[in-house]
This record gives structure tokens, sequence and C-alpha cells, in this order.
């Protein structure tokens, strides 16, 4: 699940839609706006962390009408749902993230052929950047539970570059994690890598457009709790300029 | 009877959420005609953007209502591929309609409407639907037919629905079938389905041998059911089965207790009978909700109800003249030996029935 905003660069004063979407590859659906599920919606910028508005039942889940210049980091933190997944579909889905060591613990516990009850939570964070880009502007850490932080801003970098992005699980670095990187126009081309020890990692960012950067990381639920296993989502989106703005740099 | 029935469905293995709930929908409905229509609501970038990447070409990103129109009817085999509508386990290939409407000034989003058409094939009596062209959670609600409430289930992104009966969506009837079918349910309401009310009404019948006094206790009767019927179908009155029904017992044992003391029909005694008649009412009422009015023809079905119990009492009072009021009725001991045992053993029966009804027994 990610926040696609209805535009990465807007003009200020313009109303500004942010929409919660879910699928693969980039490639999602709306989610309405649920009081229910969500746990944090909010916007931090230069004055602050403040709750983002919407209607409820509503796309886009969130609105806003920004209008000073600079970078807006918009995050929305799910409270916990709970799945039932079958077998092969959820041993699918541990391959497909880089969850091994979860698919081994499931082997070891012979429960690779049993159905799987998790239990996830969406951690999904966007960057918006109102008038000219600086340097200076920083992804800011919202506090989530599995977080992606961009460690340069992007909207001062252009396609071609590295990127450095920091995942945290519980606001410490979370080391070994599959990080991906899908470009929309793209979504086939997939570039990833693990985090190293700090929980970072680096991608290189060929194209130019809307990206989407993510992570899962799963562990076994709690002792009690109704279910196998607790996963956790973490996206960043933004758009990566085709040029560089070069005299802001 | 208005009933939803909500299923929620686990979640596909994209990790979207059973609970994660989108903004498609999709409503099938099954008119009496013998056709379907289903109509999908749904975004129209993503579900442009979804057949493209299904046909394996670069997304082209368009939000223009028109072009996405254009573009989506490029796609229609991909689209097939990606809709399952199943009758009685036989896939049936629809019309495909396309109509895509620009955004709301908030939403910036535009919306599309795929409506699915054809004739369902004769007799079928389940619906089976699954739609890959979402990844988010998405209710389906099925009309069984021109009469029904909706059905709805939870389906999660590609998640193919559990079978839907539309066995009740057979043609609907003409007025007069359906007076004649309800006619007929009101009379074996009474005949044979009703002991109760038919005991009531040989309680009725015993009393008095005369004719003007029966007429009079079952136009009472007539007239005080017809009322409450009436007004417990139109919604305006109701009592819970659980005191009606025991009171109906009770108005059984009643009445026939009052053919032992009594032997004459007595204004009291119609007032009695116009009062029971009330109740009696109240549970044709519940009777009749149970069997479920069309509501397109609700006064037909109704009145044709009532008509059905009218002519299950009169058949009853008939019956009962013909066996022994007949036969019996000018002998000397026609009270003795018919009135006051059937009324002791109708009055020991209604009184069984009101201890069972009150679960006191």
């Amino acid at each position: 699940m990610w926040i696609e905003p209805t535009a990465f660069t807007p003009e200020p004063g313009v109303l500004l839609g942010l929409r919660l979407r879910v699928g693969q590859d980039f490639l999602g659906d709306p989610l309405v706006r649920d009081v229910k599920l969500i746990d944090r919606f909010v916007v931090s910028g230069k004055d602050g962390v403040k709750n983002v508005l919407g209607r409820e039942h509503a796309d886009p889940a969130g609105l806003l009408r920004p209008s000073d210049p600079g970078l807006l980091i918009v995050g929305y933190q799910s409270t916990p749902s709970p799945v039932v997944l079958p077998p092969a579909k959820f041993q699918q889905y541990l391959t497909d993230e880089g969850l091994e060591p979860i698919a081994a613990l499931r082997a070891s516990r012979g429960q690779t052929d049993a159905e799987a009850r998790e239990v996830f939570t969406r951690c999904a964070k966007t960057l918006v950047l109102l008038g000219p880009a600086a340097a200076t502007q920083k992804d800011q850490v919202l506090h989530f539970i599995l977080e992606l932080t961009a460690e340069q801003n992007p909207y001062v970098m252009h396609a071609g570059e590295t990127l450095p992005f920091r995942l945290t699980y519980q606001e410490k670095p979370l080391a070994g994690a599959l990080v991906v990187a899908i470009n929309q126009r793209e979504p086939s081309v997939k570039v990833s890598a693990r985090t190293d020890r700090d929980g970072r990692v680096h991608l290189a960012l060929g194209k130019p457009g809307a990206w989407l950067i993510k992570a899962v990381h799963m562990i076994p639920a709690p002792a009690g709790s109704a279910s196998d296993w607790a996963s956790f989502w973490a996206s960043l989106t933004f758009e990566l300029p085709s040029a560089p703005s070069r005299a802001s740099r | 009877m208005a009933c939803a029935v909500i299923v929620l469905v686990a979640a596909a293995g994209t990790g979207a959420g059973a609970h994660e709930i989108g903004t498609t929908r999709v409503v099938t409905r099954f008119p009496a005609d013998g056709t379907y229509r289903i109509d999908v609501v749904t975004d129209a970038t993503a579900l442009l953007a979804r057949l493209e990447v299904a046909d394996g070409i670069p997304r082209s990103g368009s939000t223009d209502p028109h072009v996405i129109q254009e573009l989506v009817g490029r796609h229609e085999s991909a689209l097939r591929q990606k809709l399952t509508i199943v009758f009685d386990g036989v896939r049936v290939e629809p019309a495909i309609g396309v109509a895509v409407v620009p955004p709301s000034e908030v939403n910036g989003v535009p919306g599309a409407t795929l409506t699915l058409t054809g004739r369902r094939p004769a007799e079928a009596r389940t619906f089976t639907w699954a739609y890959a062209l979402t990844g988010a959670a998405y209710g389906l609600s099925v009309m069984p037919g021109d009469d029904g409430a909706a059905v709805t289930q939870w389906l999660d992104g590609d998640q193919q629905s559990t079978p839907v009966p539309i066995a009740t969506a057979v043609p609907a009837p003409g007025r007069l079938r359906l007076a004649a079918r309800y006619t007929a349910l009101g009379f074996t309401h009474i005949l044979p389905g009703g002991l109760d009310h038919v005991l009531f009404v040989i309680g009725i019948f015993l009393l008095s041998r005369r004719l003007r006094p029966i007429l009079l206790q079952v136009s009472a009767f007539t007239i005080a059911h017809s009322i409450t019927l009436g007004l417990g179908m139109y919604g305006l009155i109701s009592l819970p089965s659980s005191i009606v029904e025991p009171m109906i017992a009770l108005s059984i044992a009643f009445v026939a207790i009052e053919n032992i003391v009594v032997r004459e029909v007595r204004p009291s005694r119609i007032a009695l009978v116009f009062a029971f008649g009330l109740l009696h009412g109240l549970g044709f009422a519940g009777a009749l909700k149970d069997l479920g009015l069309p509501r397109s023809e609700f006064l037909t079905a109704l009145l044709a109800f009532n008509v059905g119990v009218e002519l299950g009492q009169l058949t009853v009072i008939a019956a009962a003249w013909a066996l022994v009021g007949y036969a019996f009725g000018e002998r000397v001991w026609y009270r003795r030996r018919i009135v006051i045992p059937a009324s002791v053993g109708i009055a020991c029966l209604g009184l069984v029935w009101t201890l069972q009804r009150l679960h006191l027994v």
C-alpha cells in the first residue's frame, strides 16, 4: 500500500488529494478513508506534524491545501488487520518480499502446507514538494513501526543517480531486509537491494517519474495472539525529476 | 424479508487485506425477462492501467475520460479474460459497454462503469462472479429478482464469489396467477395447516346451529382479523409471536368453555369473537410475513391471502354443518352428546397449547 498524491509537486494553495492505493507493482486500486483503519494519518512540514483531514469513505482519503514552499512528508500508519492466506499464496508472497527466514521458520515448524493467519500493518509515506527544491529539505522520521526514510531529498536528485534510504523497525535500523524500488511508468523493471547493518540501502533509480520504494518485515505474532505472523509494510513514494534543479543544489 | 448477507473473504496474496475496502462496486440484476445485467463501477485510471499491463504494453497514464474510454475499448479481449460470469458452472460471455465519466472536483480521478449484459441460461439457478481487475476488497451485490433483496458478498481482488442462488428470479407471475397463489396459501394456512384456527372456527360453530348467529360470529371474526392482518402487514401494528400465539390458544379455550356454560349467542359473544379475531389477524400477519409478499403486488397478495383464509374458514363450517349439524342438530341430545364433549376437548387442547406456547410444559 502506498500514498499517491494527486500531484507530487503541486502549486501552492491548490487542493491536494492524498490517495491511498493498494495493489502490486505500483498498480493500485483506491482505498477509501476508513477511520477504523487509521492509526496515524499525518503531514509534517514547517508547522510541525498535523493530522490529515478527509471525508470518511471517500477517495482521496486525505485532503490538504498546502501554501508554504517546502518539502511535505505525509504518512499513513494503519491499525493492524487480520487476514488468512492459503499456504501457496503465503509462500509465494514470502518469496516475493524476500522473507526467506520466515519461510524457513515455517518449514522448521512443519507449517509450510498450513494456511497462514497474519495480522498486517501499513506504514506508508510520500514526499510532496512545493516550490523550489533544496538539499536542505529533508525527509523526516514519523516514528512509524516500520519506516522508510529518504536520506537525501529526491527532488534535488535526478534519474540515473543513486539514492540512499534507511529502513527502521521500532525506530532501530533493520538489517538484511529487501527494499524494492518500482517506477510507475515501467513497473516490470525493479531495482532492489538488502539493507546493511545500519538499515541503509542505496538504489540506482534510472528513470524519472513517480517511484515507489517498499519493504516488508515479518515477525512471529506474540504468544496468545489469534494470528501466527505479524507483518509491517513500509512504502515511500516521490517523483524523481527528469532534470536536476541545479540552481538550488 | 429484507436480508443482506455479508461475507468477508480472506485476502489475496498481494498483501491486500480483507478489510481494505476499495472504491469498486459491482451490482448484479436478474430481471424477469431472463437476462442479466452487471454494473461494475470502478476507478477508470486503475482499470486502464491493469488492462495495459495485462496486454503487456506500457502504461499510458491517461486521465482524460474520452481517451480512457477509447483505450479501454481496445483491450476488450484482456477485459474478457479478467471477467468471470458463470451460471450453474457454465461460463458465459457478456456484451460489454464502457462509460467513463469525468473526475469530480475533489477526486481528480475519472470513474468507469462497465455494463455487462446478456441472456442467462434457461432455468439457471446459481450465479458465480470473479473480477481480476482490482487489488482491493469490493462489494458484490446480487439482486435475485425484481422483488428480491440484495445479497452482498465482500470479495478481495480476484477472489471468486461463492455461487449465489438466483432461483427466486423466476418470471413474475401475472396478477391473476399471483392472486390464485396467495389465495391457495391463505386457504392452506387454515386447511390443513392451521388446526388452532380450525378449532376456533368449530368453537364458533358449536354454540348455535342456526345460520344467523353463525354468520354474525364469522363476520365479526373476519372483519377483525382482516383489520389486524392489514395493519400488521403494513407495519402499523405488531406484537411479538411469543404473545400472540399463546393468546390465540387461550382464545380457543375461552370460546370452547363459553360453549359449555352458555346456550345462546349474545352480543357479548360477538364482541368477544371480534376481539379474538384481532389476535388471529396478527397471527395471520406473522405467517404471511414468513411467506413473503411481492412488493409490486403487495395489496393483491394481501387481499388474496385473506380471501384464502376466509374460504378455509367457511369450508370448516360447511364441513362441520354437513357432518354433525345437518344430521344431528335437531336431536335433543345434540348439545349433551356433541356440543359439550367437543367443546371440552377443544378447551383442553386450547389450554394445553397455551401452556406449551408459554413454554410452561
